[in-house]
């Protein structure tokens, strides 16, 4: 018999009030900037542009723009790695009405983050007098739908790291076909060494293996997404790393990169790597490698290309900044002029350079850490030009690429790759259908 | 809550450890004590392994981490070279992280316990409708889990502005369930109604009877809800990771993390790393040891009456 | 105000209310006394409490829907019965990992309050030397941040940084592997034991420490011997200490994040959904489903809160 004081309602009232008004507030990221009217350039006062990113000293590169250019300062900020929390960073800070005006958005997040309204379309600011820059291959990733989203920073053509002297200590040649390596794999067993690795929850690099063999998983079409991730050039690559799992050829515990992949190649059990250009850099943290990797073109398939692209960023203009005709100007100059590229290369340490025509002074020599060889202009340089020029990303990549991995995780306990690539398609189909938008299998 | 209890009267704060005061004083056999203390140096050994280790591997340079054993010092001792770096890295934004926890500790652990003594003096000294609302309110918001709240408040936060600055972080930790509830049980055992009423006729304001007379007896209790937060707060994780993106702001356990999701990218990073942990832990070990004591006492009366 | 007061005045036969009959000022300032004291904590808990839940309940009902390749052609939000709850539990991965969670806390809820009490037991005993020594040692891993206890353990854990994983080999000859798929969970499990199974037994040190002496006399008149005395009458006495751990544990359990978040760069068994927190934070920052992560987090929340309320109630009635 309690009676309820007129506190007591108003307090309820309120917080009722409150809670309506709340939860009928939109989901965040449902309103498009590139709807609204072209953001007008800074009429001569000050703009300082905010960049997020994880690459290292990268306000060392920025200092260089920002010396030539007193009415545009750039300021970096260092975010954790996209995947490691950088992402979420961004996101979030989106939903809160803010962000930076650049940020550091890897080529396969470029749709996840249009899904959710962060990209400025730079098309709209002219960018396209730009494109002949760029690399044809990265320039069409960051197309989409008519428009530009991000300016390609850096790509990662795939090649092949190994040990000249455990080869020969073996007997074998180095392998020039995926057929082959399968073939020399065996004889690095008896030795008690590994010819590679395979990681079964960083799927980035079966998606290189796939992309190498022509396989397109998703593509854009008038009516929708059109999916093929399970077809037979997938599914070929599938079965070939299954048996050569089943076989002990190569091993699962130790991804690339990883402390105990260190450990395991400064013991000399690891005889060789099929991984992107930037892998040179980790590569020397490997105790006392030096001298003893070579580079190779990566193994070929029996169809498809002569090399593959695992990772890759760009500079993309995030949907709040207030500045976006400025940033893109930035974010050009930094990814095409060679002391932009230049500087990346030296204080960052970036991947392979997106301009077309240059590859950075630093690249054109020769390396004393590989013995003299010139790996960047005799390998990778060639394998630009032999990627899949068609593979496009998709609004879920990540979400795609966690479902593969836990299915791939399912091989230490019995599964199969290729049990996992089907379910992956299905579950991706899903995905996308809770997410609102169109898909179909392709006809195959 | 079950009343299942020795009450013995709540002035027993400091229990002096002589074993003679329990158990057989008589039958102290070296055999059991052999035994016993072998145990505990066991435990005692599981405990601090993970301490001693980071003490040697911030002695050492990235090269010999990988190297060298792990339980001994390495070939170069880079200890203060370590330390230098961590302390100078990013423009001394180590120590700014430091000083985030500390702010956020402090601040919110006094204003907390502050208010939770408020309340919990009011809900035991007090009848007034909505009395038994409230503690059951307050009861639900202890069994939820902080990490549920944390997402939606970052929505609510986003809208009101509030996203991403020391409030976002502060404001959430002002609220300890657990120490209204402590608060309002050791209030109810240890207040004396006819303190107050004497003082009320004595012509004593409300608020001045809690000030001056609540808050002297319910000190012990203050004491743990405080330490209990403070704890509570530096080592939470999930609510400044989601609340704030600058780094500027960063608590120390944020600060770390990012520098640890680097070391697979830029191995330089296990250096600073294991020097950062170290730099934090060492503080918070003398910490604990010294403040152990005081858990004892409050905390007798709330876990009795529980 | 006044209306509250004569209401009050009225209608309450208070039998705690002092019995003289003060003025009426003062029965105005006493009556509005609680509300100031408590209004400042309540006020927030609403705020950070009440709020968000009703918010999350909110955001669970809502769905979105995109029209074009990546809805640049509209964006509508609309109610969703239950679609979203449906998702989160058709979820085979969300599911897994609350009864992960459950598996979990099962296992390491029960050994972390046995070791603290049995260490509790051992420290408070006749035989134990040093004991605020030892008592420091064991409180000491409370003030470390899960977070960081897990950096530095999961340097213990991988091999080629681990000298345990080296003892082990030249001790034993096999390598341990902590972070895989079968064992990856323990090895959290031992993480989390090692931060508070401490802390715990502080707790249970301290119910243990206001048993008077005088039990201990007449049992010892008795004829008990210390594991009579432990096994009879300090366990019973140390009830509510129990309790108290237990409950605060199990809410520890669902709220796991930290750890396995941590630990998934260096362990491949550890996938964006392992825990039920993780989930829900995977499905709102890294795949922008905020109406989900909505739903999971109000499923996470109603099942603390039902076992929580289980156990409590279990151990009421038991004790009768």
């Amino acid at each position: 018999m309690r009676q309820v004081t007129r506190r007591e309602l108003l307090g309820w009232g309120l917080t009722g009030g409150a809670a309506a008004l709340l939860a009928g507030c939109a989901t965040p990221g449902t309103t498009s900037v590139n709807t609204q009217p072209v953001v007008p350039a800074a009429a001569g006062e000050k703009v300082t542009l905010t960049y997020w990113a994880w690459l290292k000293d990268l306000q060392k590169v920025a200092d260089v723009w920002n010396a030539k250019n007193p009415n545009v300062q750039v300021q970096v900020s260092w975010i954790p790695g996209g995947n490691d929390g950088g992402y979420q960073k961004m996101y979030s800070a989106l939903a809160a009405g803010g962000g930076p005006d650049l940020a550091q958005v890897e080529m396969r997040t470029i749709p996840e983050f249009m899904l959710v309204n962060g990209l400025v379309d730079l098309e709209r600011y002219g960018v396209s007098e730009h494109a002949d820059k760029f690399d044809q291959t990265l320039w069409s990733q960051v197309s989409f739908a008519g428009g530009v989203y991000g300016i390609p920073q850096d790509s990662g053509p795939v090649g092949m790291y190994y040990r000249p002297d455990l080869y020969e200590q073996v007997g074998v040649e180095v392998p020039t076909t995926w057929a082959q390596w399968a073939e020399v794999a065996p004889a690095f067993r008896e030795a008690g060494v590994y010819i590679d690795s395979f990681p079964l929850d960083d799927t980035s690099a079966f998606t290189a293996h796939a992309m190498q063999a022509g396989a397109v998983w998703l593509r854009s079409a008038e009516d929708g997404w059109v999916i093929d991730m399970a077809g037979e050039t997938t599914l070929e690559v599938a079965r070939f790393f299954d048996q050569v799992i089943d076989d002990d050829l190569v091993t699962t515990a130790a991804n690339p990169y990883t402390p105990g992949w260190y450990a395991a190649a400064a013991h000399d059990q690891i005889a060789s790597l099929v991984s992107a250009s930037w892998g040179d850099a980790l590569l020397q943290s490997v105790s006392g490698a030096e001298g003893k990797w070579k580079v190779a073109p990566a193994p070929r398939w029996e169809h498809g290309y002569g090399s593959s692209f695992i990772g890759g960023s760009t500079s993309a203009v995030l949907a709040n900044s207030k500045h976006p005709r400025e940033a893109m100007e930035f974010a050009v100059w930094m990814n095409t002029d060679p002391e932009g590229i230049d500087a990346m290369i030296e204080h960052s340490g970036i991947g392979w350079s997106p301009a077309r025509d240059y590859i950075g002074a630093a690249r054109e020599k020769p390396s004393e850490f590989f013995s003299g060889q010139s790996y960047n202009t005799e390998v990778f340089q060639p394998a630009t030009q032999q990627q899949n020029p068609d593979w496009q990303w998709w609004p879920i990549t990540q979400q795609t690429f966690n479902i593969l991995g836990d299915g791939f995780r399912r091989k230490a306990t019995g599964g199969t790759l290729v049990d996992a690539v089907v379910a992956a398609e299905e579950r991706t189909i899903e995905v996308f259908r809770q997410k609102g938008l169109t898909i179909r299998k392709a006809e195959r | 809550m079950t009343a299942a209890t020795v009450s013995s009267a709540p002035q027993r704060t400091d229990v002096p450890d002589a074993p003679a005061t329990r158990g057989s004083g008589a039958g102290r056999r070296p055999g059991t004590t052999i035994l016993v203390t072998g145990i505990l140096v066991v435990v005692a050994i599981y405990f601090l392994v993970p301490v001693y280790w980071v003490v040697v591997a911030a002695s050492k340079t990235t090269d010999d981490l990988f190297g060298t054993n792990g339980f001994w010092f390495g070939n170069t001792f880079a200890l203060f070279d370590n330390l230098a770096a961590v302390l100078t890295y990013g423009g001394g934004v180590f120590i700014r992280w430091f000083a985030n926890s500390v702010l956020y500790a402090g601040v919110g652990g006094l204003l907390a316990t502050y208010l939770a003594a408020a309340g919990g003096y009011a809900l035991a000294k007090y009848q007034f409708r909505g009395r038994n609302l409230v503690f059951g309110l307050v009861l639900g918001g202890v069994l939820v889990p902080g990490t549920a709240t944390a997402l939606p408040l970052f929505l609510l936060f986003s809208q009101l502005g509030l996203a991403n600055t020391y409030w976002s972080v502060l404001i959430p930790s002002l609220v300890s369930p657990f120490g209204f509830f402590l608060c309002r049980i050791y209030a109810d055992a240890t207040v004396d109604s006819s303190i107050v009423e004497a003082a009320r006729i004595d012509g004593a304001g409300e608020l001045r009877i809690f000030h001056t007379l609540g808050l002297r007896i319910m000190t012990p209790a203050l004491v743990t809800v405080f330490l209990f937060q403070i704890v509570g707060i530096w080592n939470n994780y999930f609510l400044p990771l989601v609340m704030l993106s600058d780094q500027e702001l960063y608590p120390i356990t944020l600060g770390l993390n990012n520098w640890n999701s680097q070391t697979d990218r830029l191995p330089e990073f296990y250096e600073l790393t294991t020097g950062g942990v170290l730099l934090s832990v060492i503080p918070l070990a003398v910490a604990m040891i010294v403040l152990q004591r005081f858990w004892r006492g409050g905390l007798t009366e709330g876990a009795v009456k529980a | 105000m006044t209306t509250t007061t004569t209401r009050t005045g009225a209608t309450t036969g208070a039998a705690t209310r002092p019995s003289s009959r003060p003025a009426k000022r003062r029965r105005t300032a006493v009556d509005r006394a609680p509300w100031i004291l408590v209004g400042p904590f309540l006020a927030l808990f609403l705020l950070t409490f009440v709020l968000p839940i009703i918010v999350a309940i909110g955001q669970s009902f809502t769905t979105v829907t995109r029209a074009g390749l990546f809805g640049e052609q509209g964006v509508t939000t609309g109610f969703a019965w239950f679609e979203n709850y449906r998702i989160a539990l058709e979820d085979g991965n969300f599911i897994a990992s609350i009864g992960r969670m459950l598996l979990f806390g099962v296992v390491q809820v029960p050994v972390m309050i046995i070791a603290a009490t049995v260490l509790a037991l051992l420290l408070e005993s006749a035989s134990a030397r040093w004991p605020g020594f030892f008592r420091a040692t064991f409180f000491m891993p409370y003030g470390i941040p899960g977070v960081i206890a897990t950096i530095l353990w999961s340097f213990l854990y991988v091999p080629g940084l681990s000298p345990i994983i080296d003892l082990t080999e030249t001790l034993f000859g096999f390598t341990p592997d902590f972070l895989g798929a079968g064992t990856v969970l323990w090895s959290i499990a031992n993480i989390v034991t090692w931060t508070y199974a401490g802390y715990n037994m502080l707790i249970i040190v301290a119910q243990l420490k206001a048993i008077p002496p005088e039990v201990y006399e007449a049992a010892r008149v008795d004829g008990a011997g210390p594991w009579r005395t432990a096994w009879s009458i300090q366990l019973p006495l140390i009830r509510p200490a129990l309790v108290l751990t237990t409950v605060f544990s199990i809410i520890g359990t669902l709220q796991l994040f930290a750890e396995p978040q941590l630990l998934q760069t260096v362990s491949p068994a550890i996938d964006s959904q392992f825990t039920p927190n993780l989930s829900a934070y995977t499905t709102a920052f890294a795949y922008n489903d905020y109406n989900v992560a909505a739903a999971q987090s109000v499923l996470i929340a109603l099942v603390a809160f039902a076992l929580s309320f289980v156990f409590l109630r279990l151990t009421n009635r038991s004790s009768r």
